[in-house]
């Protein structure tokens, strides 16, 4: 206890489907500590937004469902709690910012009465005293002439503005917890940075913890004390963001740091991927989910390893059987990528001759 | 020299004085944006036709309500002293005195015409304001529930739908109603409800997933308020319509009943049982029948054309046009 202010243990979300069951999350277990902010990786469609999702108990119903595992925020498991006591955990203790501000303001509502709605649910303020708070909480995030903005319409608003705009409802009744699911990828470069400073600067001045959930490594490594690497529902590799940045240790975390485009590396050369497409989650393979993506896959990975701390370490956590750090192994792994470039290379210039010769 | 000057002019060029209107410039480009009512009131305004309607309808809302005392043609039921010819006749011919003239017993058609057209628009507007409250009440839980709960709501509704409505209107005025205009209203009402119940629902079932529901969810907010602060608002456009269109619908239904005359009793005027009145002397004096059908046609068809302009100024893609 204590030590962790939300803790995840082995949670499992499924949604039902007419093919059966999509396994979205599948076992994840992870920590954040009063103050911290940590960051959830993953590719598309690997289970962050279900995790958040599950977290506010928010799974679209009747779809979704729990299957397991247990989530600890301040001593208590939501999945216990009454629909009532998580209307007062929702926004009040936990905040959560989206994706697409554009979509996430109600069109019909002005800024500040969206601001102050939080309050007066939570805090029972009256309503010229929320719009009060309104517009203070609309200069902490930096909107200029605030006493004016509070009463414009979220069309009014450009995209930078309106995520300032939810980060402020997230926060009016400061939440101990805030999760951001992917909050910059609808914004424009320039913005995105403003947006994380934003977020990061008022996180620490409330003392709020932060669960930060993106693809992008740059933002993670900017801002978050500790990450988190799903894969396919599950967490494949945990550890401080000095520590997995300089210490790799799962092929997936291998892969996705090699896959960032870099502006040293040479023109036209050809950037780096993580070839095929995670597995189907209604089916999932019984071993570890990436081996078939996997260059350094070996017979061990039919079984699925466990999430195992990294020896000598004992906050970094990582589910492969295989010591990515070994010269052996990582020469190995070579030689399969490139077998397996040349391959597709020979398959896609038969096609293209193939194709020629139709013509 | 002239570099030098020059760095001096750029040097007082930037003191903080002179960045003080960007703020300024911020606040006025604020107040430049109009607000979105501003903006469907403007589009509402373009559409000529619709605004044509608008007009005849406030010109006759004023004729019915405020027609009697200012031409003080304003007691409808008195029997006016016609000479005999005029009652062979089917009653006087307009003239200076009765500008609609009258009926072959000496009924102000003028009078009467402004005192039914009262009753007819109050029905019309009644009826569908209890509808409306009707159908966004049941359309609004059944689409934001769904599920069971929504299975029976829109069975019940189907079923009210199946049923002939003239029919049931006939049987039902014959039954329960004295003849007043409130019992008609409530007739009329519960059995005009079901369109925008289902219309209703279907906003209800597309806006619900809506990200901005999502997240009113996730501050915490109770489903009523999630219903009636975040949901309804947003559907309030095809709402708005409907109900334009509605009123035009009951005014129809006012008259028809009242024509066959089970809706609105005589000596109470309406433009139903004006027409009623005046179909047994449509051969020697057709005006009676003309006129109150005039009226009912002209009305309904201003209600149309406002409910398609609003359906055009409340274009769920509101933007700056």
């Amino acid at each position: 206890m204590g030590e962790y202010l939300l803790e995840v243990q082995d949670l499992k979300t499924y949604f039902k489907v007419r093919a059966g069951r999509v396994r979205a999350v599948d076992g994840v277990s992870f920590g954040v500590r009063p103050g911290e902010k940590v960051g959830v990786v993953g590719e598309s469609g690997c289970g962050k937004s279900v995790t958040a999702l599950s977290i506010m108990r928010l799974l679209p119903k009747p779809a979704g469902e729990y299957a397991g595992g247990g989530i600890l925020f301040d001593d208590q498991d939501l999945l216990d709690l009454s629909e009532r006591e998580m209307r007062r955990i929702r926004g009040g203790k936990i905040g959560m910012i989206f994706q697409d501000p554009m979509t996430c303001l109600n069109p019909t509502m002005t800024v500040g009465k969206q601001i102050g709605e939080a309050l007066r649910i939570h805090l029972k303020l009256d309503k010229d005293e929320a719009q009060k708070r309104a517009i203070s909480l609309l200069q902490q995030v930096g909107i200029p002439a605030a006493e004016e903005r509070v009463n414009s319409y979220p069309h009014q608003f450009s995209g930078g503005m309106r995520q300032r705009v939810m980060i402020a409802i997230a926060l009016a009744c400061n939440p101990k917890l805030l999760i951001a699911d992917e909050p910059t990828t609808a914004l424009d470069v320039t913005v995105q940075a403003q947006i994380l400073e934003l977020i990061n600067g008022v996180c620490s001045d409330f003392g709020t913890a932060v669960i930060l959930i993106t693809h992008d490594l740059g933002v993670v490594a900017g801002m978050c004390d500790r990450v988190v690497v799903m894969y396919a529902g599950k967490v494949v590799e945990t550890a401080t963001t000095n520590e997995l940045f300089a210490n790799p240790r799962h092929p997936y975390t291998l892969g996705l740091l090699a896959s960032v485009p870099r502006l040293d590396e040479k023109r036209h050369a050809q950037l780096k991927t993580i070839e095929g497409a995670p597995p189907n989650l209604i089916k999932p393979p019984s071993g570890c989910p990436f081996m078939p993506r996997c260059t350094f896959a070996r017979a061990i990975c039919r079984t699925n390893p466990p999430l195992d701390p990294v020896e000598g370490n004992a906050n970094h956590l990582k589910a492969c059987w295989v010591n990515v750090t070994d010269p052996k192994e990582q020469a190995y792994a070579e030689r399969r990528r490139l077998a397996r470039s040349e391959k597709q290379q020979a398959v896609v210039k038969e096609i293209a001759a193939s194709m020629l010769e139709e013509k | 020299m002239e570099i030098f000057e020059q760095i001096n002019l750029n040097q007082t060029a930037v003191t903080p004085d002179e960045l003080e209107p960007l703020l300024e410039e911020t606040v006025e480009l604020v107040q430049k944006r109009r607000s979105q009512g501003r903006i469907i009131f403007d589009r509402f305004m373009r559409n000529r036709t619709a605004v044509f309607g608008l007009l005849f309808l406030i010109l006759m809302v004023l004729f019915c309500y405020f027609g009697p005392t200012v031409t003080s043609h304003n007691k409808p039921d008195l029997l006016h002293p016609i000479p005999l010819n005029a009652v062979l006749e089917g009653g006087l011919r307009p003239t200076l005195q009765y500008p609609f003239g009258t009926d072959d017993v000496g009924h102000d058609w003028l009078a009467r015409a402004m005192a039914g057209g009262q009753i007819s628009l109050l029905v019309g507007l009644s009826s569908m304001l209890i509808a409306i409250i009707l159908g966004i009440g049941i359309g609004s839980v059944a689409g934001f529930f769904g599920g069971i709960v929504d299975n029976l709501l829109m069975r019940f509704t189907d079923v009210f739908l199946s049923v002939p409505l003239y029919l049931l209107l006939f049987v039902l005025s014959a039954t329960f109603t004295d003849g007043s205009p409130k019992s008609i209203i409530i007739l009329i009402a519960a059995l005009s409800w079901m369109y925008t119940a289902r219309l209703v629902r279907g906003e209800f079932l597309a806006l619900k997933e809506r990200e901005y529901v999502l997240a009113a969810r996730t501050i915490g907010a109770r489903n009523f308020h999630l219903m009636f602060r975040h949901i309804l608002p947003n559907a309030a456009g095809p709402i708005i319509v409907s109900a334009t269109l509605l009123v035009g619908n009951n005014i129809i239904l006012e008259s028809v009943l009242s024509f066959f005359g089970f809706g609105i009793q005589p000596p109470t005027a309406s433009w139903g049982n004006m027409i009623n009145l005046g179909d047994n002397l449509f051969d020697v004096n057709p005006l009676l029948v003309f006129i109150p059908g005039m009226l009912i046609f002209l009305t309904v068809l201003s209600f149309n054309l406002v409910g398609d302009g609003l359906r055009d100024a409340l274009d769920p893609y509101m933007t700056e046009r």
